[in-house]
């Protein structure tokens, strides 16, 4: 199907549905940020979602995590409507987010941030102490950030900082786990270890929602791509389908060669 | 005909509470600082107006803008000397440092002022004028009159002066600021400044119809704060008219409900307007 | 030195309880009102040092605990006992009916509406009947102060070992979480409104007793001294000074400033008052994580800690 051989890591065939939006719409005022978005990722699956700046797509993402509440249409997490679900309920369902403005808890340490993921996700997280920090230290060894457990989370650099967003979300043990540009503002070496990162959480079951600007490492992380142009899905379908698609291209990647 | 009686007081008393409310919102709007210690400064100008009308003799109208240039001096200190140096730091200090600001200030007018009532009273304090069968204070209605004028003045100095042009920008942005050429820790001090002789005008104007001790304040920031957000934080105007909006409430209040409750039902209408208008609340936290 | 804090604290409290052994009764009277004031600032700490949620309002449940015990004792004769729990009733419904509107507001919205509340507060009850207007109940005189002092300490110990609970749970690390960013606690899934309302009701308790303890030492409760908004500029500044967010920082906050403004009162009340409102603003600039913070360095302090405080967050 695909005109050229892509980098493609083969994930466990897709699952049950876990997220999935009708219709979903966000206006604010006259301007129409979101316009009937319809999407699904399932178990095992991985989504890429891409699109110019201003396409829509945190706020999409902040519809799904629940910081948002959509002007029309529906979101359904495991096929049940959660449109009147707070957030805090969403994250204990297992939808957890990454924020593209990082938000570590600033008086709180590298270890405690993550704690608080582990002691509140899914669930309702650890109730105990002791073993959401144990939880929150292997989600820190995972994500490479082991030596630094100590440190004050305001004095990371920015690539640690990332990591650190993602141990936050993974201790939660989402089922549902938003990526927000977290590929943003790294060096082609960083964004390499990101991209290993992601390879090694895709699949255990979860679905995963990508936002990125980095075309080909979201070529070779995702089961497929969605394409948003001025709140308006215009594609939807495996990578290289939609690459090539000449509308994507003009909307989109026309403009990034120019 | 009570009732309309009732409804001007609390329209020319209204125009006064906007006058109240537009220096804190000025400063809210522009340095995002809640200030706490704005009742107090209205204490304060009421105080200085006070004191230029029987000591110095001076026609407390006339007092009124030398009261703006002593409290716009005080104001501009205030935030070049106290306010600056916390700034940058979390919206839970300022509003505590503010309200220590708040106790300094009322104790500080206790101990030079002494706790007793102070009215500004002129020779024409009593006088009033018949207009179509209701009674027109003098002093109220001139009251109301400094609050529009005060209002206009401001209006014109953010939109049509470059110095406004400046205050807008810092609303906006910081580094923008930095581009008009001004230094932005003087702007900081004349926009706090620009807000305290506000509060001193309506000092001045509150002693001529109320009583002035030195523990006004705490209430006043309140009502000040109340007027500001359902006036809103752009237009002086807008904030006029909260303030008529809460005057008129108010009056009702006393005649229906009890004059002890007036300061129940502002803290009511604030309870309300921030239930009804939530979004707002949590956009400007 | 860290983990010295604990024993030394249990040591010093176990000293205090001897105190009415041989101290005079100047001193058993101004050690109840500085653990009273200690209990009201720790309280405060709950929401505000943990929760970040500054509140100028508390004052209303230690009125309500008054009265609590004070109708009870005065109007129906009821012992103390029940007064106090009366009190604590009040004191919780003022909360949860008080918290559940107006901690959906955030940052000045909150702080602002809770400086309304002592006002509106004091205006209600000085037109109700129950609790006799304004001129106030006389409660039956019991000449015990070691008891009132042992009360007021064993309520100290417990407020303090709460905290000492909050700030090692799972509970406490969902506070904080509100306090350094309340919208990321909430994807994480902290359930924001109940911590904080909870946070509220757990200080009015505390709060309300020691109204409550306050009436029956003080035998009248009126309007006037039940909500007296100088309260909560005390409570706050205390918890401020001390540490807001530590666990033994606003007691030590307290008895600090109550020994100064005993001595400073002595002179003039006014100039002691004074002081209150030149030690907030002089902590903000120079100490913003309070006193707990400036000790807990120990050797490493130096006259820099205090200019990097300021370098850091002014222009």
């Amino acid at each position: 199907m695909s005109a050229q051989p892509i980098p493609h890591d083969a994930a466990p065939k897709a699952g049950r549905t876990v997220i999935e939006t009708r219709g979903l719409t966000r206006r604010f005022g006259g301007l129409v940020s979101v316009n009937n978005v319809d999407l699904v990722i399932a178990e095992n699956e991985t989504l890429g979602l891409i699109g110019p700046n201003g396409a829509g797509k945190t706020t999409l993402v902040n519809m799904i995590s629940g910081t948002l509440a959509p002007s029309e249409g529906e979101v359904l997490f495991e096929g049940q409507v959660i449109n009147d679900v707070p957030a805090f309920r969403r994250a204990h369902l297992g939808i957890a987010r990454t924020f593209q403005v990082m938000k570590p808890f600033h008086g709180m340490t590298v270890l405690e941030n993550v704690t608080v993921g582990a002691l509140f996700g899914r669930n309702g997280g650890q109730k105990n102490m002791a073993d959401a920090r144990e939880k929150a230290r292997e989600w820190l060894e995972f994500t490479g950030l082991g030596g630094k457990i100590e440190i004050n989370a305001d004095s990371l650099g920015g690539p640690d900082r990332k990591r650190l967003e993602f141990a936050k979300a993974l201790a939660m043990e989402p089922r549902l786990l938003l990526l927000d540009e977290v590929m943003a503002g790294l060096n082609p070496v960083e964004v390499t270890e990101v991209v290993e990162l992601i390879k090694k959480i895709r699949g255990q079951g979860r679905a995963l929602l990508i936002i990125e600007h980095v075309v080909a490492a979201i070529r070779s992380l995702s089961d497929r791509i969605m394409v948003l142009h001025h709140g308006e899905k215009i594609a939807d379908d495996d990578p290289a389908t939609v690459l090539e698609d000449p509308r994507v291209i003009e909307a989109y990647l026309g403009k990034r060669r120019q | 005909m009570v009732l309309a009686q009732i409804l001007l007081n609390g329209v020319l008393l209204g125009g006064l509470y906007g006058l109240m409310a537009l220096g804190m919102a000025l400063v809210w709007g522009v340095l995002n600082i809640v200030n706490l210690s704005h009742g107090a400064l209205i204490m304060l100008g009421g105080y200085v107006t006070y004191y230029l009308f029987t000591l110095a003799g001076i026609d407390p109208f006339v007092a009124l803008p030398i009261a703006m240039v002593i409290m716009f001096c005080f104001g501009f200190a205030l935030q070049w000397g106290v306010l600056n140096l916390i700034v940058r730091s979390k919206m839970l200090n300022t509003l505590l440092i503010t309200f220590g600001l708040q106790v300094v200030l009322t104790f500080t007018a206790q101990l030079l002022f002494t706790a007793d009532f102070r009215t500004i009273n002129p020779t024409y304090a009593g006088n009033n004028f018949p207009v179509g069968g209701l009674t027109v204070s003098v002093v109220r209605l001139a009251a109301f009159l400094v609050a529009i004028a005060l209002a206009s003045i401001l209006w014109f100095v953010l939109n049509r002066l470059p110095l406004g042009r400046a205050i807008r920008a810092t609303a906006q942005n910081l580094t923008a600021a930095r581009l008009y050429g001004v230094n932005p820790r003087v702007l900081y001090a004349v926009t706090f400044g620009i807000g305290t002789a506000l509060a001193g005008a309506a000092g001045g104007l509150y002693g001529m119809i109320s009583n002035l001790t030195p523990y006004i304040g705490a209430s006043l920031t309140a009502k000040s704060f109340v007027i500001a957000i359902i006036g809103g934080l752009s237009n002086p105007f807008y904030v006029i008219f909260g303030g008529i909006f809460v005057g008129i409430a108010e009056s009702l209040t006393a005649l229906y409900i009890g004059p002890t409750y007036t300061d129940v039902i502002s803290f009511g209408l604030l309870v309300v307007v921030l239930v009804v208008r939530p979004s707002r609340a949590v956009r400007a936290a | 030195m860290k983990r010295f804090i604990l024993p030394a604290a249990i040591v010093i409290a176990v000293f205090m309880a001897f105190i009415p052994g041989f101290a005079s009764d100047t001193m058993i009277q101004f050690w109840i009102n500085a653990l009273l004031l200690a209990t009201l600032a720790q309280a405060w700490n709950i929401l505000g040092g943990f929760g970040g949620y500054v509140s100028f309002g508390n004052s209303v449940f230690y009125g309500l605990g008054t009265y609590g015990t004070g109708i009870a004792m005065a109007t129906y004769h009821l012992p103390f006992g029940v007064g106090l729990a009366i009190g604590v009733v009040l004191a919780v419904i003022g909360a949860a009916v008080v918290g559940l509107p107006i901690l959906r507001l955030r940052g000045p919205y909150f702080a602002i509406a809770t400086l309304g509340l002592n006002g509106a507060m004091l205006a209600i009850f000085s037109n109700l009947s129950i609790a006799n207007k304004n001129i106030g109940l006389v409660l039956p005189l019991t000449r015990n102060d070691t008891m009132f002092y042992e009360l007021s300490l064993g309520l100290l110990v417990l407020c303090t070992a709460t905290v000492w609970w909050v700030s090692r749970s799972r509970y406490g690390m969902g506070l904080i979480a509100i306090r350094e960013d309340e919208d990321a606690a909430g994807t994480m899934g902290v359930n924001a409104t109940l911590y904080k309302v909870t946070a509220l009701i757990l200080a009015s308790v505390f709060t309300a007793v020691a109204g409550g303890i306050h009436a029956y030492w003080f035998t009248f409760v009126d309007p006037a001294s039940a909500f007296d908004s100088t309260l909560n500029v005390r409570m706050v500044i205390m918890c401020v000074f001390g540490g807001p967010g530590t666990v033994f920082g606003p007691v030590v906050g307290s008895f600090v400033l109550s020994a100064v403004y005993e001595i400073l009162a002595a002179q003039i009340s006014t100039a002691a008052a004074l002081l209150f409102g030149l030690v907030i603003v002089l902590a903000v600039i120079f100490m913003p994580r309070g006193l707990a913070d400036v000790v807990g360095r120990g050797r490493a302090l130096s006259w820099r800690y205090f200019v990097r405080n300021i370098t850091e967050n002014r222009l």
